[in-house]
């Protein structure tokens, strides 16, 4: 198979989260061997970060109450011309799936908003299955442990952060819950039967855990948004195009669900890249894992 | 909320986060977001729900800027770049390191066409596409000045590197 070659706009594109995931390992390819390119993409990676570094405090700021008020007025001015049913919004879990689709909107250009009967839970695919009892089972196994919860700490939030984007071979990172009262003890990657995946754990002052679960099933692309209970372990999953989230703890789903909200927003904010778009579903050659799954054992570990 | 009122929360922190890094100034940036909004309300009967609220309400931020910018050249009261800087430092951020401060100089120095598809992009997360309809240029136009913005930053951090930061009087 002979690639096309790369040029720059790929590079931008590649920088940008706007490949599909067959261009993107080719690009992954070409850069291996050309060390300036991947010098340039390294380079604009790091803009991107100084940028929300410089920036995202503004995202936190109370909105002035000339803006509030705006914001009330245009929200009724155009929200009046929604055309779905009432009944239907006034479930926090309806509200909450909705806050959902319109924040994954957000990011893919509002493709998902075509639906005028956005539906609760969308049909789920194996791998997603397959990811989300991965993800609990993650969870039960590790959040009890206090010796080995977590492979790197979280005192260096970036390295955490970067290491983990390495070993999933998308940049991701670990939302701040501090205003939930949780703070970031470390990560952990793991592998699972769709590649690598990535596990945060937080803990609050209760000491009581939560983990956020965070892989690439080959699930498709589609803004399915679940919740599940086994036991007292509650779990909200979803996935924002290529990349899928679970976010797990023994707490119950109101709580749970106002933990979810922070975590889209911070997601939302810190601006994961977007998926590809949804139009061109990669052919079947590009089914091969982009990052092969490593052994566990090459990592470093890091008691608590 | 409505589902709408969560997605418009979203979209103005959003709008507010470019433009304080367009302006530099807190007011100024508020200034220009709160005068979008309002043009955003007195067209909201154009606005069909389930169509890109993201791009609407940044092309309608972008008018609203070129209007404000042809407004100050007829009364100019221009504030040096070291000034901006100044003011992009804020107190709470005092631990804001010297490549930070590097970047933001390299920012301040883009020209504005450049700085808008950078911020716009690699700030905003927004696509080429919805870039090119929000500032209404053509996506190859999008792309050189996001190679051309990108490029000057880089070779200006990577000069920055290692020497010691120029005071400024």
């Amino acid at each position: 198979m002979v690639a096309r070659p790369v040029d720059d706009r790929d590079l931008h594109a590649y920088v940008d989260g706007h490949l599909d995931s067959q261009r993107r390992i080719e690009v992954e390819a070409c850069l291996a061997e050309d060390p300036a390119s991947a010098e340039r993409v390294n380079a604009y990676r790091s803009q991107i970060d100084q940028l929300h570094e410089l920036f995202d405090d503004v995202l936190r700021e109370p909105a002035t109450p000339a803006m509030d008020d705006l914001q009330n007025r245009l929200s009724g001015q155009i929200a009046g011309n929604d055309n779905y049913r009432r009944g239907w919004l006034r479930s926090p879990f309806a509200r909450m799936a909705a806050a959902v689709v319109l924040l994954l909107a957000g990011g893919t250009g509002g493709w998902v908003l075509r639906d005028p009967e956005p539906t609760v839970v969308e049909k789920q695919q194996p791998p997603l299955q397959s990811f989300a009892q991965e993800a609990v089972q993650a969870h039960t196994f590790y959040a009890s442990d206090n010796r080995f919860a977590v492979e790197m700490g979280g005192e260096d939030r970036g390295a955490l952060d970067s290491w983990l984007s390495e070993r999933l071979g998308r940049r991701i990172f670990g939302p701040d819950l501090s205003s939930a009262g949780f703070r970031l003890i470390g990560g952990r990657s793991l592998p699972t039967a769709t590649g690598v995946g990535a596990q945060y754990m937080y803990e609050n002052d209760g000491k009581r855990r939560l983990t956020l679960f965070v892989g690439t099933p080959k699930a498709g692309q589609e803004a399915a948004f679940s919740f599940v209970q086994k036991g007292d372990v509650s779990m909200f999953y979803w996935v924002e195009g290529s990349i899928a989230y679970a976010l797990i703890g023994r707490l119950d789903r109101d709580q749970l669900m106002n933990i979810t909200q922070t975590v889209y927003r911070e997601l939302k904010i810190r601006n994961v890249p977007p998926a590809p778009p949804p139009a061109a579903p990669p052919p079947p050659e590009a089914a091969k894992q982009p990052p092969a799954a490593q052994p566990v054992g090459d990592v470093k570990r890091k008691d608590m | 909320m409505s589902r709408f009122g969560t997605e418009l929360e979203v979209q103005i922190a959003s709008l507010r986060r470019y433009a304080r890094a367009l302006l530099r100034d807190k007011n100024d940036a508020d200034d220009l977001v709160q005068e979008s909004l309002a043009r955003a309300l007195s067209r909201a009967d154009r606005f069909k729900p389930g169509t890109n609220l993201r791009a609407w309400l940044f092309t309608i931020m972008h008018n609203v800027h070129v209007n404000q910018v042809r407004q100050k050249i007829s009364r100019p009261d221009e504030v040096p770049v070291e000034e901006h800087e100044m003011r992009l430092i804020t107190p709470a951020r005092q631990e804001t390191s010297l490549e930070l401060r590097d970047m933001s100089r390299a920012l301040a120095e883009l020209p504005d066409e450049q700085r808008q598809v950078l911020l716009l992009v690699a700030l905003e997360g927004l696509k080429y596409d919805e870039v090119a309809t929000v500032l209404q240029i053509p996506i190859g136009t999008v792309m050189s000045r996001l190679s051309r913005a990108r490029e000057a930053v880089r070779i200006k951090l990577s000069n920055e590197g290692g020497v010691p930061l120029r005071r400024v009087k």
